[in-house]
This record gives structure tokens, sequence and C-alpha cells, in this order.
């Protein structure tokens, strides 16, 4: 085991992959010589050389089509999406393209990619640089969205995307680039598809993502302290492939579903969640579900309206124990 | 061949025709305009696509024709033959073949519980409402009840309290409560317990049971048993109780004595040739449930403690549903882990016999030997069996609890295990 | 617009084998009269959804296909279906998918937009202007990064070059001296819209070469042979390491934008002037005969053409529907569409 920070994480996830097949290469805005605006991806052109680590003009379309074509036609390549928000510019890539050529193909058209890219807010860079936009991925049909909170799930989970042979949104947080973690020695692959329970409880099932995984711990720990109300908190890591078993055990264990979502409140990852929930599961619930969410609105820049806007440990604190009673 | 009214555009449903370009009786040759058609967005010349003569005309000038009609007829004149092989035709038409189950890809469940809101307003959660059920709580009862106290929502711990009879966690002795108005609580058996103790009142009384025991020495069993539980807590596995080795004896030893595997029908006895396992369960004291474990003959004690730890955990767990209590064949019920000496159990109507496996204690026990007898000190069990008498004698039950009790003594256990480790 | 004989080398002309030719005009007839009977299919309610036709600009499609390499790839817009022909696709199979039958290339999941062959380096048409640009772009750079000696090559029409996906794709392949070969295909409108009056320059890929360091080609898209050249000077480019080449070829479309759209906002006279002077088979059959080849043997290739499309036209006909079962298959590459466990 080592101590890894989530940035570095990243890199050593690319360069372990990239060591082990030479179909992977890795392309994107300022990730070569820079190592990337926020350091994730430093090294890598050092270690492997401008012809498989490359700095792309900013064309954000061009990227996702030629990662697109090199992975058609036998690459497994590495795209950069430098922050989340641009996703919107390439959008075509996504939601028409990369999702839907096998189908529409009956087969014949493969696409084994990665897209990484800095995702949710929490940095103070405003409105167009700070969206939580996993939920955008999540709903188009024919793609993998991951979204890790831990340096030990960066480097497990990436891995796992170069490996899996299907289109992975990998959605990063920038936030939590500078977090740090113990991440196994040596060869390290997690598995796409899996959540984590990462705090065991009995009264309620708290679900996260990336970001709002610490703060639905901390809020976890203050209510058995302060309340009694002993949390199970939940890590979903992947929203597709959804692991919907977990998830439901532990509501039928707990009776109480909450989910913390970064993303605005409108058809937020956790509202499919507490749809399948209140559906598969509705014997199983002893109150309603609620999702704890940023309001529907653009984030701000200045720090304490940011602040407000996200979902923090305090509000879950509060929430859970109001509606709990 | 048909001429069709063409699709113009992809949301126009009719064309009106314009003009005709061609009478009946015309020759017409292939690209040739035959007629124009006009649609609320354009107009368009329409060619013919074979040659010969217009033999009919359906639709006159002027009238509006939904796509896809026919709207003329023309006779293939001096038309050469062409001769094309068939293909076979590929795959089967649109409507045929195995759709998966793309509608279910959440699964919603289909059994209801009750209503929303009792009889007095109150609403009650669905959780409650699927557990209320499970412990056969008299909802409205309840619900009236909680009402005096203000309670508007009725939720799980509220079922649970109710049916738990009193708040504290003591065992219920409602047996020994007497009729009188002081000093006395009446306590309201619960719905399972009021038919389970049909059902056992009916047995009692209409099956002449006879009783008859054996004392097992278990140390074997004990041996095998010990290091496979080291085994398990090390690798995780399942760990083996002494009703899996009673269990795997029974199968075994139903194969020499069918009758015992068996029930009652009228005059007939129907003799089962699978052993289903009925395993009673014990429910916190608030009744009992009998899982029963499907082909129980076909496992060896592993298997046997794998489905009868699954059995047990999903009974407590309330995920039980009909197939797993319906289709037994035998039954033990096992109060060992209460230390009993022996237990009469009653019969499981209809079938024709039922195990009781009580408290394994170390006890001295005399040890036989050409050099002289001697003591030992060996854990030792009584296993009963209630019988019905209608179906067979006590000679037979007795050999049949006799062969049990070699089984157990003197079976390779290890060997047994070893076979799948 | 006035079509007018442009011809490269007028007079010479005599470096293209006879066979070659040959192959150049068999490609054009069979488009030609699988193109007419996919139209004559649709009017008999056969064909159905949406079809883009490539009538008169059958010379690109068999130029560039002739002058390619097998294990070559080519890409193309929803007006694909003459790509997808010349580079061998079986007729049956292309004229299937337009009639939604399950002996269709991708057994109807695609549809006309979407042809797709692998097996003859058809790597899909595709229906968002422009998108399939950068994505040739990357099967170009896979042949440079893999060291395949293989060249993409990327079919579009006019009103492409306005999109932002064509200006991403030219910069990218040129920065990075890719192997791919841009095609645009100029039939003077961007859907129902002469091009001229949308787009800020006259030759809309012609003259925005420049802006990417590459050659300005504009050449006679009608006449296969001057395509077919073209087409193998930029391939050799490419084979060479050279970087991409950006080609204009002017053409005509005979038929609509769509077969559900007659043309009427074409100015009078003018389907008629390059239906009678530049049609692209009449030039090429006088090509034939004006280096000898004989009536006899152009008229066989003719016949054996279009009897080639009835044998595929009744082996569609004859097809079943797709079976529902393949409703849900291939979302994922373990070929099944689960989300959720």
């Amino acid at each position: 085991m080592a101590e890894l920070t989530y940035r570095e994480a990243v890199a050593a996830g690319i360069a372990q992959e990239m060591e082990r097949d030479e179909r992977v290469a890795f392309i994107g805005e300022d990730i070569a010589r820079a190592g990337g605006v926020f350091k994730a991806t430093v090294g890598l052109l050092e270690k492997f050389g401008s012809k498989r680590v490359i700095d792309t003009p900013i064309s954000e379309e061009a990227i996702l089509g030629a990662a697109m074509g090199a992975a058609m036609t036998g690459m497994r390549p590495i795209a950069e999406i430098m922050f989340s928000d641009f996703l919107a510019v390439c959008w075509d890539f996504i939601a028409n393209e990369m999702s839907k050529s096998r189908y529409m193909s009956n087969g014949q058209l493969p696409c084994p990619l990665v897209v990484r890219t800095a995702n949710g807010g929490g940095s103070r860079f405003g409105a167009q640089h700070s969206q939580s936009v996993e939920n955008w991925a999540m709903m188009i049909p024919g793609i993998k969205v991951i979204a890790p909170s831990t340096p030990a799930d960066v480097k497990g989970l990436l891995a796992a995307s170069v490996r899996d042979d299907n289109p992975v949104i990998f959605f990063e947080h920038k936030s939590l680039y500078a977090t740090k973690g113990e991440v196994p020695d040596g060869e390290y692959i997690d598995k796409l598809g899996t959540a984590k329970i990462v705090r065991v409880g009995g009264d309620a099932t708290i679900l996260a993502l990336a970001l709002m995984v610490p703060r639905a711990l901390q809020a976890a720990e203050k209510l058995k302290v302060e309340t009694g109300i002993d949390c199970e908190v939940i890590d979903v890591r992947s929203l597709v492939p959804l692991d919907t078993q977990t998830i439901l055990s532990s509501v039928a264990k707990t009776g109480r579903l909450f989910t913390v979502e970064e993303n605005p409140r409108l058809c937020g990852w956790g509202a499919e969640i507490a749809s399948i929930v209140a559906d598969e599961a509705f014997w199983d619930l002893d109150g309603p579900i609620v999702r704890i969410t940023t309001p529907h609105i653009p984030l701000p820049a200045a720090d304490n309206l940011e602040d407000l806007a996200l979902p923090d440990a305090a509000r879950v604190f509060e929430t859970v124990r109001k509606v709990m009673g | 061949m048909n001429v069709l009214m063409p699709q113009l555009g992809e949301t126009v449903t009719e064309g009106t025709i314009s003009r005709w370009f061609k009478v009946v009786g015309d020759k017409i040759s292939a690209g040739e305009a035959l007629l124009e058609i006009e649609t609320d967005k354009t107009s368009m010349e329409v060619e013919s696509i074979e040659s010969g003569v217009v033999a009919e005309i359906c639709a006159q000038m002027g009238a509006v024709v939904p796509v896809g009609n026919v709207i003329a007829v023309i006779a293939a004149v001096d038309a050469p033959t062409r001769e094309f092989e068939l293909s076979k035709p590929t795959g089967a038409d649109g409507n045929v073949g195995e759709v998966e189950d793309l509608y279910g890809a959440v699964v919603t469940p289909l059994k209801n519980f009750g209503q929303v809101r009792t009889e007095n307003g109150l609403r009650i959660t669905p959780l409650a409402r699927r557990v209320a059920e499970r412990d056969g709580v008299d909802i409205q009862a309840l619900a009236r009840d909680l009402a005096e106290r203000g309670v508007t929502k009725i939720y799980r711990d509220d079922v649970c309290s109710a049916d738990q009879i009193s708040s504290s966690t003591s065992i219920p002795t409602s047996a020994s409560i007497s009729a009188t108005s002081s000093g006395s609580e009446r306590i309201k058996l619960n719905r399972m317990r009021r038919s389970t103790g049909a059902h056992l009142a009916q047995s009692w009384s209409e099956v002449p049971h006879v009783f008859q025991a054996v004392d097992v020495e278990m140390d074997k069993v004990e041996r095998v048993r010990k290091q496979m539980n080291v085994h398990a807590s090390v690798t995780g596995g399942v760990r083996l109780t002494y009703l899996a080795f009673v269990s795997r004896a029974v199968c075994l030893a139903v194969r020499s004595f069918p009758l015992i595997n068996a029930h009652m029908d009228g005059d007939a006895l129907i003799v089962h040739h699978g052993v289903h396992l009925g395993v009673a369960v014990d429910l916190d004291y608030q009744g009992l449930v009998v899982p029963v474990i499907r082909n129980a003959d076909g496992l060896n004690v592993m298997g046997l403690a794998r489905e009868i730890e699954s059995a047990v955990e999903r009974a407590r767990r309330g995920a039980l549903i009909e197939d797993d209590l319906s289709g037994g064949t035998y039954t033990i019920s096992n109060s060992g882990s209460f230390g009993t000496l022996f237990t009469v159990p009653i019969i499981n109507r209809p079938q024709v016999a039922i195990l009781s496996t009580d408290g394994i204690r170390k006890r001295p026990v005399v040890v036989e030997a050409d050099e002289g007898d001697s003591i030992a000190i060996r854990p030792v069990g009584i296993i009963g069996q209630s019988f019905d008498h209608r179906a067979f004698d006590g000679a037979y039950s007795a050999a049949y609890l006799r062969e049990l009790k070699q089984i157990l003594e003197t079976r390779d256990w290890s060997a047994e295990i070893d076979a799948h480790t | 617009m006035v079509c007018k004989a442009q011809r490269q080398n007028e007079g010479v002309n005599d470096d293209i084998d006879d066979l070659i030719r040959l192959d150049l005009f068999r490609r054009q007839i069979e488009i030609r009269h699988c193109e007419q009977r996919a139209y004559d299919l649709f009017l008999q309610n056969l064909v159905k959804g949406t079809s883009h036709l490539s009538l008169g600009q059958e010379a690109i499609a068999s130029g560039f296909a002739t002058a390619m390499k097998e294990g070559d790839k080519s890409f193309c817009t929803y007006r694909g279906h003459a790509h997808t022909l010349a580079r061998g696709a079986p007729m049956h199979a292309v004229l299937g998918e337009l009639m939604q039958k399950d002996c269709g290339l991708m057994r109807g999941k695609g549809g006309s937009m979407h042809l797709t062959d692998v097996d003859h380096g058809v790597m899909g048409s595709y229906a968002i202007i422009g998108a399939h640009l950068p994505i040739a772009v990357g099967s170009a750079w896979r042949a440079q990064y893999l060291g395949d000696d293989d060249v993409t090559t990327a079919f579009f029409g006019d009103g492409t070059t306005n999109i932002g996906a064509f200006h991403e794709a030219l910069n990218y392949a040129a920065v990075f001296k890719l192997p791919v070969v841009f095609v645009c295909e100029n039939n003077f409108y961007m859907e129902y819209t002469p091009i001229s009056e949308i787009t800020a320059v006259e030759n809309p890929a012609a003259d925005r070469a420049s802006a990417y360091g590459l050659e300005s080609i504009l050449i006679d898209g009608n006449d296969a042979d001057v395509v077919y050249r073209t087409a193998q000077a930029a391939y050799a480019k490419a084979r060479a390491g050279h970087g991409p080449s950006l080609i204009e070829c002017k053409t005509y479309r005979h038929s609509g934008h769509s077969r559900a759209d007659p043309g009427a906002y074409r100015p009078d006279g003018e389907l008629d002037d390059w239906k009678t002077n530049r049609d692209p088979i009449k030039i090429y059959r006088a090509r034939l005969k004006e280096f000898g080849i004989s009536e006899d043997v152009i008229n066989e290739i003719d016949a054996k053409a279009l009897a080639q499309v009835d044998e595929a036209t009744e082996r569609a006909k004859a097809s079943g529907f797709p079976p529902a079962n393949i409703l849900a298959t291939d979302v994922y590459a373990d070929g099944g569409w689960a989300w959720r466990n």
C-alpha cells in the first residue's frame, strides 16, 4: 500500500494501463507538457513519449471524434475533456455517436475508449466550470458512467474502464484532487458496476457520489453520536452499470433512503435510483425517500455562495435528523 | 402491377391526384410520367416503373388518397420473363421471436399488502403493512389504539411493538396466565400462532401419536464438526451444525425405511421418493415456520448445512415465500440449543412422522470391550420421533431410529466432507 | 449553376489501364441501377423511412473506391448508398437495409442513413453533419500510430464545410499529418438552399484548404477518370506520410435532397442541363468507346449490373423482417443492454 493523492492516482492508473497495453494512448488539451491543468497527468509524457501522450488543439469535437475513430479501428484511447462542463461542446459524440455506433451497425463497430473529465464544484470556478454532470451521461443508453471518490477507487476504476470494451465516461472530481488515500501497490484493477458500503448501519441508507461521500460520512458520524441514528453510507461509484442489488439490500435492511447529490435537483442521478427503490423495494420502505441536492440554480462564484449551494455535512445531518424524527 | 400512392414526405399521410397523364387503355413505358400528385407541401410527377398498358385507374383527378393505397393498375405487356432463384427468407417475421424482459428492467412487486389508510384514517407505511400481515397483527385494532395516543402514522416499529404483545422482551408465558380480572393481562394470540395452533390441535387430536427415542453418542460427529468449523472461520465458509448431520443421517436412514418419508391419505400411505425436509424455525418466540429443503436427499452434509442456514436466515428475515413452506415430506424440530433432554413433538400433518433433536451434553458412557468395560466421557444427545401409529408399528420406527443412531455414531463423516472440500 | 466540362489534362488521359476503366464504369452503372431501384421500391412503399439518393454522383464514389486498396477505410454521410456499394457491399444487403429486412447490412437496426459494412471497409454512414470527419481523423491517427498503411477517406457534402466539426477535423489532421483524405461532393445545394447563398467563399471546400495549409484541389466530380487520378495522388501522398488532402468535386444530384423532395427549388432547366450534358454515366460510356471498348462489352456490363440489382431486389423482398429478439442486442460489447444488476 502507498499513500497517494487523488491526482497522483489518476496518473498512476493511466500509466499502469499504458505500460500494459501498447494500444492505449492519451490525448487532451495541455495534458502532456503541462501535465494537465489540474496536474493529474504529470510525468506521463516523460514516461511514454509524445507519440503516446499528445497535446491537442482546443478542439473538443476533434478530440472525442479522434478517440472514437481510433477505438473503432484497433486502439484503446483515453481522451481528456478538461472540465466536464465542456462535454456540452462535444456532446454529439457522446449522445449520438459513441453510444450508438455499436447498436446501429448491429455489432460491427466497437468503441473501447475512456473519456476522463474533471467534474464538480467547490473550487470557486463559477457556473460554467463547476457543474456536476454525471446525470447528463447517465441518461444516454450505450455508455458506462463512473465517479470515484477516493484515490484507490480512481486507480482501480480507471484501470477497469480502460480494460472495458465499451465507451466509459470517467468523472474525476476536481475538488478531490488534493485528497489522500491508501492505494494498493502493483497492478490494481477494480470492478465497474459495483457500489461500496463505506459505513455499515441499520437505521437509514444514505447514497452519495464523489465529493458528497466524505460529507455523507461526516454527517453519519454526527448523527450516530448526537441522535443515535445509525446510518449506512453507500458510495455509489458507478451510475451505469448501477449496483442496484447493494442498494436494494441496504434499503431492505434499513427501510429508509436518502441521497446526497451535487447535481442540481431536476433529473439528478438520485431521482432515478429513488424511482427504482420506490418500485422494487416499495414494501421495504418505512418512510419517504429524500433527496438532498444542490438547488436547481446555476452555481455562483463567491466562496460563501457556492458553499450554500452544494450539500454539506451539516445539511445532510439536519435533513436526516428532521425526517427520521 | 399495382401503382401505389407514394410516401411524398416523412410526415405526409395522404396525397391528392392532380393530373393523370394517361387513360385506361394507353400504353406506357418504364420511366414515363403517369400522373402528378400534390400534398400540402409539394407536388411531383410519378413515373411508371414498368412498361405495359394502363389497365385500371382507381382514383380520379382531385381524389385525396391515403399513402399506400392502389391508384392504378398496369398490365405488363411483352414483359421479358426473368427467372430468379428466390433465396430462403432469412430471419423470422417481426412479430415472432422471444423478446426478453425488456419492459421489466425494474421488477414491480405484485403482492399488495393492504390499504394505505386504516379504517380510522391513520396512514401506514408499506413496510409496516407487510410486517403486519407477516406477523398476523390486526392493523385496525392497532390503529385504534395508536389513535388514542395521538399517533397519526404507523411505522414498522409500531407494528413490531404490538406484535411483541408487551413492550419488554421477556418470554411471554400466556399459558400460565389465568383469566382473573385483577393481576392478569389478556394477550391476544398473533395470527401466525392462531393458524398454526389450529393445525397442531387437529394433529394432536386426530393422529394416534407414539413417541420413541434413542440416545446418540455424537463424538465422531463432534470431531469432524469442530474441524470443519475452524476451517470455516478462516475461509468464511458455512458452519456445520449438529442439525446438518442429523438431517443427513435422516436422508440416509430413510432409504432403508421408506415408510417414514410418507404421508397419510385416507386409507393409504403415499410414500415419497424424494426427501423434502422441513426444518422448524422459531421466530423469536412469536411463532414457528417450517421452511422446506427440497430434495434434501441429494445434498451432503455441507449442502444441507448451507441450505438450512439460508432457510433459517430467510425465515428470520420474513423473506419466505409460499413455495418455501410447502411440499415437505418429513420434519425435524430442533430444540437442542435450549439444552432440553427430550421433546415429544406434534406431527406435522399429513406427514406420518416428526423428529426431535435435543440438547447434546457431555455424559459418562460405558464403553464395552473384551478386556472389560470402562467409562468414557462423550457428547450425547437424545433423538426422538413421534409417529402416526396408523402408518406403521413401533418395531419399524424403532428399527429406523436404530439405523439413524448407527449412522450418526459410525459413519465416516470426514470422508464425506473431504470429498467436497 | 451552369455546368461546364472541366477536364484536367485535356487531350491526354491515356494513363489509365483499360481494366481499371471497366471497373470505374461497372461501379458507376451498378450504383445507378441500384439507386434507381431504391427509388422505384419507395414508390411501391417497400423502401421505408427516409432515403437520400446519389443519382448523378456516381463518378465520385466509383473513382475513389477504385483507387482504394483493400483495407482502406471509408466514412460517408447519410447519402451513403453509393459509397457503400462502391466498396463492394452486397446489393441485397444494401437494399435489404433500406427495406427494413432481416437480410439488411445491419438487420434493420441502422437504416438507410447508417449503412455500415466493416468487412468492406465501410466504417459507417453518419447522419449528424460533420460528425464523421473527426472520427475519420481518429482512424487515420490509428493507422499512423500502429504503423498500418491504410488510408481513411471521409466523404461529405458542400453543407458540411460550414459546420464546426469540419474545421476541427481539418486542422487536427493537418497538424498531425494524418493519412486521411477529405472529399467534398459539391452538388451546389445544402438541403434545400443553394450553397452559394450561405457560404462565405465560392468553392466551399477548395477555397478553405489554405486555412489548413493544404493545397486547393477542385475537380470535375462527374468524370470518373479525373476523380480516379486525383484520388490516386491523394492516397499516395497519405501513404507516404505526407498528410491529408482536401478535394472538392463538382457534381449534381438528379433527385431531391431526400426521396421526399422533388427538388422544386432548382431553377428551370438546370436539372435537365446536367442530366443531358454532364451525366457521369453518359460521359463514361463515351469515354470507354473513345478508348476502343466495344458497345457490346459496355452493354454487357450494364445488363449484368441490372440483373444483379434484380436478383438483389428479389432476395431482399423474400427476406423476413428483423425478429423481435434483436431489439436490445449489441447496445454494449457483451451483446446485451444491461444497465443494472
